[in-house]
């Protein structure tokens, strides 16, 4: 027994004696970010709600179905067959709070996506050329700013009064891209005076390689946590402009257009379960988002050790 | 004695040959100040100032001087990193002074830079195999399994282990690192490599290592260095000539051995006399020098070095001294010679 000892240890040895699994500084603080419980427990919440969304038509009905009105079934408190009660109109609550998820949710991903494309690219772009570049494209930026965001969409959606959803997340993106640009353009800019960007230069890399395979990964992280609180002010900003009449056209179910229907007194003092699931869930997607966010934040920090 | 210097200068002459590599002729690097509301140019940072030397093929041109004297950014304006003001620069026979974008891209596998501080000077999110092998790939077309053989090549060529293929810079020591920023410098075989005080950063002990690794490469690929530093025994270590800049300006060139024995400039004799001397029993006189730089926004009319020079004549506060050859092969700016 005693001589097969060491036989038994040595590959035990030559285990542990091996290097270490690479660690890419992503792994790191996906690491950091899976051990953050509040941002865990938020991540499976935001999940939730995503997947609970986009079956919303299995789940309950299909969209159509939400939008009819149904005189017999008006304004009934939550039951076993309305699990939410039903609106003025009849419709059934719960469906169309999933189905509302979906066009709230699908808005302002698509809001968010086109405004961190533009705004990084347009950020990169100045940040690194500098000089005439960065003063044309910050300019425009500027000008951009200047738009009064609600005012302007106002504007645009009585413009085009045949206007879908499309043109919403259009409208919104085109005007909501510059304060990305400007955080972009700032984070490159110091990120560029590392010497490792020098370093590319001088073995040859083109800019549009040094962009993109040197200063974007590095400020990748700014950019992951910019997105996180743009898809929250999105959902917020998405649900305003409904609830102001000016958003989603009314027959298409989101959040802010349940809503809407708490500006009647009658509804909002004692028809609670008409307003209350959809507000519930808006507020507790945008909390989860930031703590999502705040828990990216401290992963990508090398400083913090949570 | 002087048979012995003779010969090996023949042997030098033997290793690098007489044919240029580099000709640096009037070199200016100027940084405007820009202020006020207007964004007019206020002043003038002189960071290099005439500056002309040359080097030879396969030889070790050592540049000293204090921190701020403008080595660094000769080494970088002759790599074209940045822009010169005025001047020449002459590589291998052909002027890149004023080539730009595609053309200067294609030359750039000719001349490469090691770089002063390995922290800043890798990518802190590219793999090392990635960082390796991005020079080959901005020229060559070269399949994944071709690149992976090259750059594990390069990895043993400079003595890191192959597994540093799949790390990341931040599980390297700094001497590893310099060592992936030299193997990164060496990817495209080039002619010339400017090493930006490549072991200042590093600790004592690893810098002799990568010193010679240096040495070794050079004998193995012909490379000519340009080599930047402020620590006068390193630049007698790997040189074989040695320029000394003093406020932008170069004020003495000259073979290694005739630069330790005999400096001529006062500047230079300053410096060699702050070498600090292992044997105790050995009486040293030590120039100590008055004053600190002056600005470089500002320099002395005249000799940039008079303020501080104990033999400044009256010529020395109007007249700026041209370098000029006062003894075979070395070349000193100063009016104390004629």
């Amino acid at each position: 027994m005693e001589p097969s000892m060491p036989q038994q240890t040595s590959p035990g040895l030559a285990e542990s004696a091996k290097p270490p699994k690479s660690q890419s500084p992503w792994a790191l603080a996906r690491r950091k970010f899976l051990r953050n419980k509040i941002a865990m427990i938020s991540l499976v919440f935001l999940l939730i709600v995503c997947v609970m969304s986009v079956l919303a038509e299995p789940l309950t009905m299909p969209v159509e179905e939400t939008a009819k009105i149904n005189l017999t079934q008006m304004s009934k408190e939550p039951s076993a067959e309305h699990f939410f009660g039903t609106d003025k109109s009849g419709r059934d609550v719960f469906a169309r709070t999933l189905h509302g998820g979906k066009t709230s949710l699908l808005l302002a991903f698509s809001i968010t996506s086109a405004v961190i494309a533009i705004g990084t690219l347009v950020g990169a772009a100045a940040g690194f050329f500098g000089g005439w570049v960065d003063n044309a494209l910050m300019r425009f930026t500027d000008f951009m700013m200047n738009f009064p965001f609600l005012l302007f969409v106002i504007v645009l959606k009585s413009i085009f009064i045949e206007s879908s959803t499309g043109t919403l997340i259009f409208v919104i993106s085109v005007i909501s891209w510059t304060g990305t640009a400007r955080l972009v353009r700032s984070k490159v800019m110091a990120e560029k005076e590392n010497e490792y960007i020098m370093s590319a230069i001088s073995i040859g890399s083109s800019s549009p390689k040094i962009i993109f395979k040197h200063l974007l990964p590095n400020v990748m992280s700014t950019i992951i946590v910019q997105a996180t609180i743009t898809l929250a002010a999105m959902i917020v900003a998405e649900t305003a402009l409904s609830f102001l009449g000016f958003g989603v056209p009314i027959n298409i179910p989101t959040w802010g257009n349940m809503l809407q229907e708490a500006r009647s007194p009658d509804v909002l003092t004692s028809k609670w379960w008409i307003w209350i699931p959809p507000a519930a869930i808006l507020t507790l997607t945008i909390l989860s988002i930031n703590f999502i966010g705040e828990g990216l934040k401290d992963a990508f920090n090398p400083k913090s050790n949570r | 004695m002087s048979i012995e210097r003779k010969n090996t200068a023949v042997l030098k002459k033997d290793k690098s040959t007489n044919e240029l590599l580099l000709e640096v002729k009037n070199l200016k690097t100027y940084y405007p100040l820009k202020g006020g509301i207007l964004r007019r140019t206020i002043a003038v940072v002189k960071a290099v100032d005439d500056v002309s030397f040359e080097i030879r093929k396969g030889e070790t041109l050592g540049l000293v001087g204090e921190s701020g004297c403008g080595k660094s950014t000769t080494g970088r304006t002759i790599l074209r990193l940045l822009e010169p003001t005025d001047g020449q620069i002459i590589f291998d026979g052909q002027d890149i002074t004023n080539v730009r974008g595609t053309s200067l891209r294609k030359m750039r596998q000719d001349f490469q830079m090691v770089f002063q501080d390995p922290y800043a000077s890798l990518n802190p999110m590219m793999m090392v195999g990635h960082l390796v092998s991005e020079p080959i790939r901005n020229y060559n077309n070269k399949s994944e399994k071709e690149l992976k053989q090259d750059v594990l090549d390069l990895l043993s060529k400079v003595g890191l282990p192959e597994d540093a293929y799949y790390k990341y810079p931040h599980e390297f020591s700094g001497g590893q690192r310099q060592r992936i920023g030299i193997a990164r410098a060496l990817a495209l075989r080039p002619k010339l490599i400017i090493a930006d005080e490549p072991v200042s950063a590093l600790d004592v002990s690893v810098q002799s290592q990568v010193l010679n690794l240096l040495k070794e490469l050079q004998d193995e690929f012909d490379l000519t260095f340009l080599f930047i530093a402020h620590d006068l025994s390193v630049v007698k270590h790997m040189s074989d000539r040695i320029g000394v800049m003093y406020l932008g300006g170069l004020v003495e060139v000259a073979e290694k051995d005739n630069i330790y024995a005999e400096p001529l400039h006062p500047y230079t004799q300053a410096l060699i006399s702050a070498i600090p001397e292992p044997d105790p029993r050995k009486k040293k006189e030590r120039i100590i020098l008055e004053g600190d730089v002056p600005s470089p926004i500002d320099p002395p009319k005249g000799c940039t070095f008079h303020p501080r020079c104990a033999h400044a004549i009256h010529e020395c506060q109007s007249v700026k001294p041209i370098l000029k050859e006062v003894k075979p092969g070395h070349r000193v700016a100063c009016h104390l010679y004629k």
